[in-house]
C-alpha cells in the first residue's frame, strides 16, 4: 500500500508537468494581456514595450514556460495584472471554496446515499416513485435556474417578508460580511457571531449545491444498492438467519459502499476547481470566481495557478479514490 | 417424536407470483416429507419450480410472491409466519446450500467472519468463541490448515473450497434440514462426488435429513432414498431412486433418463426431449408434458392427469401409467416414437 502511493505520487509529477505544458498553451491562448493598453490612444510605444517586458511578453513561448515553471516549483506563482502576489488570492479563494464545497458535499452525500438505499430497499414503494421523481426533476434543473430561484424569488422576499430586507437573514450575497469582526466591532469575533455569520451567508449556495448535487447520489446508490441487495452473498446472508437491518447494512450496503465511495471521492476533486455558477449568484469569492476573473481579465499567472490547483487536486483525489477502493475491496490489491 | 416422524412435512404447496404479464404459477400443489437422515432427490429442469419450493421452504421468497399450502417444521406451520419469526428457523433448523460458491460468498468479508456471523446469527458466543467454532467447522468440512484459512478471503478460495465454506456456514448451527440447491452445478466433476459424499457424511453426523435439489440425474442416483421428478411446478413422479431410474411410470422421468449420458463408452447419442416446458403464466388444461409427450392424446391435452399409485411409495402423474406396464421396455419409449 505504502509504495503504491509513492509510486503514484511519482507518476503524478511528469502527470502534473504535461498539465502544466497543456495549461500553458491554453492560457497563452486566452488573449492579450494589456490589449486595453494597445488599444487605448496617445499611449507611448515605449510604455506599451515596458509593460510587456513587465509581463515577459515580449519573450518567446517556450522561455516563459520554463521560467514560469521554474518559479512555480519553488511555489512561486508569480503577481497578478494588478501586481498582487497570485497564490495569496488563490489560497484565499480555496478556503471560501472549500468551506462551501466541503459542507454542501458532505450533506449531499448523506441525504442523497440515504434516499438511493431506502429507494432501493423499497423500491416500487411511494417513496421510491417519489424520490426517482424529484431527484430526476433536481438533477436536470441547471444551477442557474435552482441558484436564482432561490435567492430571487424566495429568500429577498422571505427577508422582506419578515421586516429583514435591510439586515436580511439569509445572506443573499457575498461569503461573509465585510469587516466583520475588527476593532470596532470586538464583539463579533467570538465562535458563536462568526459561525453564525458564516451559516446566514452559506445557507442559499449550499442549499443550491446540495438541490444539484444529492440527486445524482441518491440515483447512484439506489443502482449500487439494487445491484448488491439481487446478489447470491445477500441471499446466503438472509438464509444464514440475520436480522434484515444487518442484511442491508452489512452485507447490501458495505458492497454498494465500494462503487459510491469511488464515485463521491472522484467528484470531490472536481469540485475543488470551484462551483462556477453557484459561485457567481451568490457572488462568494472562490475558486469559481478566480477562473472568471482571471479569463476576464486575461491574467495569466492567476490562470495558470488555478490550473495547477485544480490538477493537483483532481490527481489527488483520484489517487484517494484508488486507495478508498483497495481499502473497501480485499480482492484489490495495490502493490 | 420418534426419529421416524417426519421433521419437515410439505403438503399441497403453491406459489405464484403475480407479474405484469399474468400469474405465474411457479409450484402447483407440491407435497413431500423428510426424516432424519433421509435423503430427498428434487429432480427437473430449470424452471421447473425445485428452487421456489426451496425457496418457499426457507422463506426467502419476495414478498410479491403468493405462498399457499403448508409447510410444517416438527409441529410448526412456516407458511404464514413473519419475517421475523421465520428468522428462528433460517439457518438453525433449516439451512441452505447455494449453487454458485462464487457468488454466494461475500467479497469483502473473510470465510472466517462469515461463519461466524452465521454461528452468531442464532448462538450468544464471544467473537473468540465463534471464531474457534469457525475453524472447528472448518475442519469438519475438510478445508486443510483452517486455523489460517478462517483469515482467508473467498477470492483466496477455490471453487470447491468455497463450496465448502458454504457447506460449513450451512452446518453451522447444526440444522435439521439441509436444503442443497444444486451444490455441485458450478463445480468441476472431480470436486463434484468429493462435496456429495461430504454432503452425506454430515447428514449422518448431524442427525439431519438433506434435500438435494439438481436437474443432475447422476447426482441423486446413487445416494438418495427417495426421488421427486419435477415438471412445470408440479410433482410428476416420486418413487425411490430405483423406482425411477428401473421402472420410470412417466414419459418425462424417461425422457429426462434418456438424456443422461448413462452406458460407459457406447456410442449412442443422447436422446433429448423435443421441445420446451410451457409457459407457467397460461398453462395448458391437460397434463402439462402433453405437448412433448409421445403417448399423449385427447384425454391427456383436456384432463390434467391424477396421482396413480404404480407401486407401494412409487407415484406417477400420468394417464397411460398402464401403458407403461405393458411396455417391454419404457425406457425406449423416446426412441420408438423417433423411429
Amino acid at each position: 500500500m505504502i509504495s503504491f502511493i509513492i509510486r503514484r505520487v511519482l507518476v503524478s509529477i511528469p502527470l502534473l508537468f504535461l498539465a502544466s505544458i497543456v495549461a500553458f498553451i491554453l492560457v497563452v491562448n486566452t488573449g492579450d494581456p494589456i490589449e486595453d493598453l494597445r488599444t487605448k490612444p496617445n499611449v507611448p510605444k515605449a510604455t506599451i514595450a515596458l509593460r510587456e517586458h513587465e509581463l515577459g511578453l515580449d519573450k518567446p513561448v517556450v522561455e516563459r514556460y520554463v521560467s514560469w515553471l521554474g518559479k512555480a516549483v519553488h511555489g512561486d506563482f508569480g503577481k497578478t495584472i494588478k501586481n498582487q502576489p497570485v497564490w495569496a488570492q488563490v489560497r484565499r479563494s480555496l478556503g471560501v471554496t472549500l468551506r462551501l464545497v466541503l459542507f454542501a458535499e458532505i450533506v449531499s452525500v448523506l441525504i442523497g446515499v440515504m434516499i438511493g438505499v431506502v429507494s432501493a430497499v423499497k423500491q416500487y414503494s411511494w417513496f421510491d416513485y417519489g424520490a426517482t421523481t424529484g431527484a430526476f426533476l433536481l438533477y436536470s434543473l441547471p444551477v442557474l435556474a435552482v441558484g436564482s430561484f432561490l435567492k430571487f424569488i424566495l429568500a429577498i422576499r422571505l427577508n422582506r417578508w419578515i421586516g429583514r430586507g435591510d439586515d436580511p437573514l439569509i445572506k443573499t450575497i457575498g461569503e461573509g460580511t465585510a469587516n466583520f469582526c475588527t476593532a470596532s466591532k470586538p464583539y463579533n469575533c467570538g465562535f458563536i457571531p462568526s459561525v453564525t455569520d458564516f451559516l446566514s451567508h452559506a445557507f442559499l449556495p449550499m442549499l443550491t449545491l446540495v438541490l444539484i448535487t444529492f440527486a445524482g447520489y441518491a440515483r447512484f446508490s439506489r443502482a449500487a444498492m439494487l445491484e448488491t441487495l439481487n446478489a447470491d452473498y445477500v441471499r446466503t446472508a438472509r438464509a444464514k438467519g440475520l436480522s434484515e437491518r444487518r442484511v442491508i447494512m452489512k452485507h447490501a450496503f458495505r458492497t454498494a459502499l465500494m462503487t459510491v465511495a469511488t464515485v463521491i471521492s472522484l467528484d470531490f476533486g472536481a469540485l475543488i476547481g470551484g462551483a462556477i455558477l453557484t459561485e457567481t449568484i451568490f457572488e462568494w469569492h472562490g475558486m469559481g470566481r478566480v477562473l472568471v476573473e482571471s479569463i476576464n481579465k486575461i491574467d495569466p499567472n492567476l490562470l495558470l495557478c488555478w490550473f495547477f490547483v485544480t490538477a493537483v487536486a483532481v490527481i489527488a483525489f483520484n489517487l484517494i479514490a484508488d486507495i478508498i477502493y483497495a481499502v473497501l475491496d480485499p480482492r484489490i490489491r495495490l502493490d | 417424536m420418534t426419529s421416524l416422524d417426519p421433521i419437515l412435512k410439505v403438503s399441497n404447496l403453491s406459489v405464484e407470483f403475480p407479474t405484469d404479464d399474468g400469474i405465474v404459477k411457479a409450484v402447483r400443489g407440491v407435497s413431500f416429507e423428510v426424516r432424519p437422515r433421509d435423503v430427498l432427490g428434487i429432480v427437473g429442469e430449470s424452471g421447473c419450480g425445485k428452487s421456489v419450493t426451496a425457496m418457499a421452504v426457507m422463506g426467502l421468497l419476495p414478498r410479491t410472491a403468493r405462498v399457499t399450502g403448508s409447510i410444517r417444521f416438527r409441529d410448526d406451520e412456516l407458511v404464514g409466519l413473519k419475517p421475523k419469526e421465520m428468522r428462528a428457523y433460517r439457518g438453525q433448523k433449516i439451512a441452505m446450500v447455494f449453487q454458485d460458491p462464487m457468488t454466494a460468498l461475500n467479497p469483502v468479508y473473510k470465510v472466517g467472519w462469515q461463519l461466524a456471523e452465521a454461528v452468531r446469527a442464532h448462538e450468544d458466543l464471544t467473537r473468540k468463541q465463534a471464531r474457534a467454532r469457525s475453524i472447528e467447522l472448518l475442519h469438519t468440512v475438510g478445508i486443510p490448515q483452517a486455523e489460517s484459512r478462517v483469515d482467508s478471503y473467498p477470492h483466496e478460495f477455490s471453487g470447491g473450497m468455497r463450496q465448502r465454506a458454504m457447506i460449513a456456514m450451512a452446518i453451522a448451527n447444526n440444522p435439521d434440514v439441509l436444503i442443497a440447491d444444486e451444490p455441485t452445478t458450478a463445480l468441476d466433476v472431480t470436486v463434484q462426488a468429493q462435496i456429495l459424499e461430504m454432503l452425506i457424511n454430515l447428514k449422518d453426523h448431524l442427525n439431519a435429513a438433506i434435500i438435494l435439489i439438481t436437474h443432475d440425474l447422476g447426482v441423486v442416483a446413487g445416494i438418495t432414498d427417495r426421488m421427486q421428478v419435477m415438471y412445470a411446478g408440479k410433482v410428476v413422479e416420486t418413487g425411490t431412486a430405483d423406482d425411477i431410474f428401473y421402472s420410470p411410470r412417466m414419459p418425462y422421468s424417461i425422457g429426462l433418463l434418456g438424456s443422461l449420458p448413462s452406458h460407459a463408452g457406447s456410442q449412442e447419442r443422447l436422446k433429448p426431449i423435443s421441445g420446451a416446458p410451457p409457459s407457467l403464466i397460461n398453462l395448458p388444461a391437460g397434463c402439462p408434458f402433453s405437448p412433448r409427450c409421445p403417448l399423449a392424446d385427447d384425454v391427456c391435452e383436456s384432463v390434467e392427469p391424477p396421482q396413480v399409485v404404480v407401486s407401494d411409495g412409487h407415484v406417477s402423474a400420468c394417464h397411460h401409467v398402464e401403458a407403461l406396464n405393458a411396455m417391454a421396455d419404457p425406457l425406449k419409449l423416446f426412441e420408438e416414437v423417433a423411429t
